[in-house]
C-alpha cells in the first residue's frame, strides 16, 4: 500500500469512528439534538436566574413551575419574569419523578433554550439538553457553561475509561460567539 | 486537584443509583417507618402485585407505530408480542424476586388517554403531553408516596414507603419526524427508533431505576440510532440479553431475592480525601466525597458488572450522612472484581445530577416542621479528584 493509499485508508477509518459515535450518541428519552438544532427549535433563548420553584397539580399531574428572572435574551422576545414547567414534582404525600427533567435552586444562573410563547408557561426544548448551567471560574474570574445532559461521565467498558460529550466548561465568551454565529446563521 | 483515597473491602451491603424517596417522618412511625433514610422506589413482587395495561390507539397521521404486519389485528399482536417481551427482559433476571409472577395479565385498553395520575401503570403510544418538546422521544411518570396507606386512584393503598403507585409511559406522539418499529418493522424503516429497546429502558424506570453512567447498560440514557436496537436481541435461552450486567446487578439489588445464594456478595468502601481540608465546609458533616461514580469490573473477564453513585450512608432513624460510602450489592461470589471511580466530572450541582443524589436529603426548609435531628442539606458533589486504591485491612 502507497503512503497516499495508506493515508486515505486512515482517514476512511477516522470517519468511520467519527460515524459509529454518531451512532451511539442517540438518547431514549431525548433525541439528541445538535447545537444547530437546539437554536432552531427555540422560540427564545435567555441568560436566566431561578427565583423559585412550586409544584402544583393541574389535568391530574403533578408539575413544578419554576420562575426565573430574564437577565437577557439571545432570541426571541421575553418579559422580566417567566415560568417554566417541568414534568414531575412533590404534591402532598406523593411524589411524581421523571428522570431527565431538570431541577433549579434559587440563585443559580442558567442558559435555557425555551419553546412556547408569552403569557403561558415556557417549556425547555430537550429538557436536560436544552438547560446550561453557569459556573464561574474561580482560575480565571470569568464564567463556564455546562450543559446538563453532558454532566455524568459516561463509562466505556471497551476503553475501561470515562468519557464526557456535549457543552462542558465552555468559557462564557465563547459560548455567546457560537450561540450568535448559529442565531445569525438562522436568520440569513 | 486533590488526591483522594479510595478504601475498598468485600461486605454485605446494599445500594444503588435508584429514584430515592425519604419517608415522612413528621407522621407517626407506624405510617413512615421512623427512618429518614432515603429508600429507593420499587414496586410490590407478590403475585400479580404489578399490572400494566396499554392503549391500542395509535397515531395513524403520521404513523408512529410501525409494524410488519399491516392488517388492524395483526398489528397490534405484534405490538403486544413487544410489550411482553420488553416485560420478560427484567423478569428473566436470575437471583431476583421480581418474576413474571409478580405480573397480572397484560390488558389493552382502546381509551387514547390512557395515562394519567390513577393508580394503574399504562404504556400510551398516542397520547398527547404537554411535557413533550422537540428531542424528547419518551418519558416515564413515576408516582411513590412517602408513608404507608397512601391511595392514588382505583390503586389499593401503600403498604410500603417508596411504593410505586402509578407507572406510566409515554411515547412522542406528535411529532412528525418520530416514529418507532417493532423489531419485525425495524430493518424495513431504518429511520425509526427500536420500539422494544426503548420501551425496555422506560419499563426500567417504571420499575424504579434512574438512569446509568455504564455505556452498555439498558438504563444509559442514550440509545442506539433508528435503525438499530440495544445490545442483543432477546431469545428463549436468554430473554434477558438486552440488559448489561449492570442491569441485571441493579436489578437484584431492588428486588431482592432472599433465597438466592449466588449473588449475595458486595463490595463496600469510602472515598476518602488525603487532605481533609479539602472537604466543604458547607453543609456541615460532610467526611467523604460525593457523588462518585465507582464502577465494579470483574477481574476475570473484564466485564463492567455494575456502577454506581457513591458518597452517603444511612443507618436508622437517619439522615443519610454524606461520608464518601460507595457500595455494590448483589455480586456473584467467588469472584473477584476491581474498582474504578471518578468524578461527576464538572461544576455540577446537587439538582443538575440523577434523582438518586438530589433527593436523599429533606429539612425544615423544604418541608415545613420537619424534624432537626432527621434533617440533612445534599451537598455539592465533589468535582475534581484522582483516586487511589488502598485495600483495607
Amino acid at each position: 500500500m502507497s503512503y497516499k493509499d495508506r493515508r486515505r485508508f486512515l482517514w476512511v477509518l477516522f470517519l468511520v469512528g467519527l460515524a459509529l459515535i454518531a451512532v451511539v450518541a442517540q438518547a431514549t428519552t431525548l433525541v439528541r439534538l445538535r447545537f444547530q438544532d437546539l437554536v432552531h427549535y427555540s422560540y427564545s433563548i435567555a441568560r436566566v436566574r431561578c427565583i423559585h420553584a412550586e409544584s402544583r397539580v393541574e389535568n391530574g399531574e403533578i408539575w413544578t413551575d419554576t420562575s426565573f428572572h430574564v437577565l437577557s435574551h439571545n432570541k426571541g422576545y421575553l418579559p422580566e419574569e417567566i415560568v417554566v414547567r417541568q414534568p414531575g414534582g412533590k404534591f402532598q404525600h406523593l411524589h411524581s419523578h421523571v428522570e431527565g427533567a431538570p431541577e433549579f435552586r434559587p440563585g443559580e444562573e442558567v442558559y435555557l433554550f425555551l419553546s412556547g410563547q408569552p403569557g403561558r408557561q415556557f417549556l425547555i426544548v430537550g429538557w436536560a439538553q436544552g438547560t446550561l448551567r453557569i459556573h464561574p471560574n474561580l482560575r480565571s474570574g470569568g464564567e463556564t457553561v455546562t450543559q446538563d445532559s453532558s454532566e455524568t461521565p459516561v463509562f466505556d467498558p471497551a476503553s475501561k475509561s470515562f468519557t464526557k460529550t456535549g457543552v462542558k466548561n465552555l468559557s462564557i465568551d465563547i459560548f455567546e460567539q457560537r450561540l450568535h454565529r448559529e442565531i445569525s446563521r438562522e436568520t440569513e | 486537584m486533590t488526591l483522594f483515597l479510595v478504601l475498598w473491602s468485600v461486605n454485605t451491603a446494599q445500594g444503588y443509583a435508584f429514584n430515592q424517596i425519604v419517608p415522612d417522618v413528621r407522621q407517626p412511625g407506624s405510617a413512615s417507618g421512623g427512618s429518614a433514610c432515603p429508600v429507593p422506589s420499587h414496586h410490590l413482587t407478590s403475585p400479580a402485585a404489578i399490572a400494566f395495561r396499554w392503549s391500542t390507539t395509535l397515531g395513524t397521521n403520521p404513523k408512529t407505530i410501525l409494524t410488519l404486519d399491516q392488517t388492524a389485528t395483526g398489528s397490534l399482536n405484534e405490538i403486544e408480542q413487544v410489550i411482553r417481551q420488553s416485560l420478560g427482559v427484567w423478569t428473566s433476571v436470575s437471583g431476583t424476586a421480581l418474576t413474571a409472577a409478580s405480573f397480572a395479565p397484560l390488558v389493552r385498553n382502546s381509551a387514547a388517554n390512557l395515562c394519567g395520575s390513577d393508580g394503574i401503570n399504562s404504556i400510551c403510544f398516542d397520547q398527547p403531553d404537554m411535557a413533550f418538546t422537540p428531542g424528547v422521544l419518551a418519558f416515564t411518570r413515576v408516582i411513590t408516596a412517602d408513608q404507608i396507606g397512601i391511595q392514588l386512584g382505583s390503586g389499593v393503598p401503600s403498604t410500603q414507603v417508596g411504593q410505586i403507585l402509578d407507572a406510566d409511559i409515554y411515547f412522542n406522539p406528535s411529532d412528525s419526524l418520530v416514529s418507532f418499529s417493532t423489531p419485525a418493522a425495524l430493518a424495513p424503516s431504518p429511520k425509526s427508533y427500536d420500539l422494544e429497546s426503548i420501551l425496555t429502558h422506560e419499563l426500567g424506570h417504571a420499575l424504579g431505576f434512574s438512569h446509568s453512567a455504564i455505556w452498555s447498560a439498558m438504563m444509559f440514557p442514550f440509545a442506539p440510532a433508528p435503525g438499530t436496537f440495544t445490545g442483543m436481541r432477546p431469545t428463549a435461552q436468554q430473554p434477558d440479553a438486552p440488559l448489561g450486567d449492570d442491569d441485571r446487578t441493579g436489578l437484584r439489588v431492588l428486588y431482592h431475592d432472599p433465597a438466592d445464594t449466588q449473588f449475595v456478595g458486595s463490595i463496600q468502601g469510602r472515598i476518602l480525601p488525603a487532605n481533609p481540608l479539602s472537604l466543604p465546609a458547607s453543609p456541615p458533616g460532610v467526611s467523604g466525597v460525593f457523588g462518585a461514580h465507582v464502577v465494579a469490573i470483574d477481574a476475570a473477564s473484564g466485564s463492567v458488572i455494575a456502577g454506581t453513585l457513591g458518597g452517603w450512608s444511612c443507618q436508622a432513624p437517619g439522615p443519610a450522612q454524606f461520608d464518601g460510602t460507595y457500595e455494590i450489592g448483589a455480586l456473584a461470589v467467588n469472584h473477584s472484581y476491581k474498582i474504578y471511580a471518578e468524578p461527576l466530572n464538572g461544576a455540577v450541582g446537587p439538582s443538575e445530577v440523577s434523582n438518586a443524589l438530589t433527593s436523599l436529603c429533606r429539612n425544615p426548609t423544604t418541608d415545613p416542621g420537619w424534624p432537626p435531628l432527621q434533617s440533612c442539606v445534599v451537598p455539592q458533589p465533589n468535582l475534581e479528584f484522582t483516586t487511589a486504591t488502598r485495600p483495607s485491612p
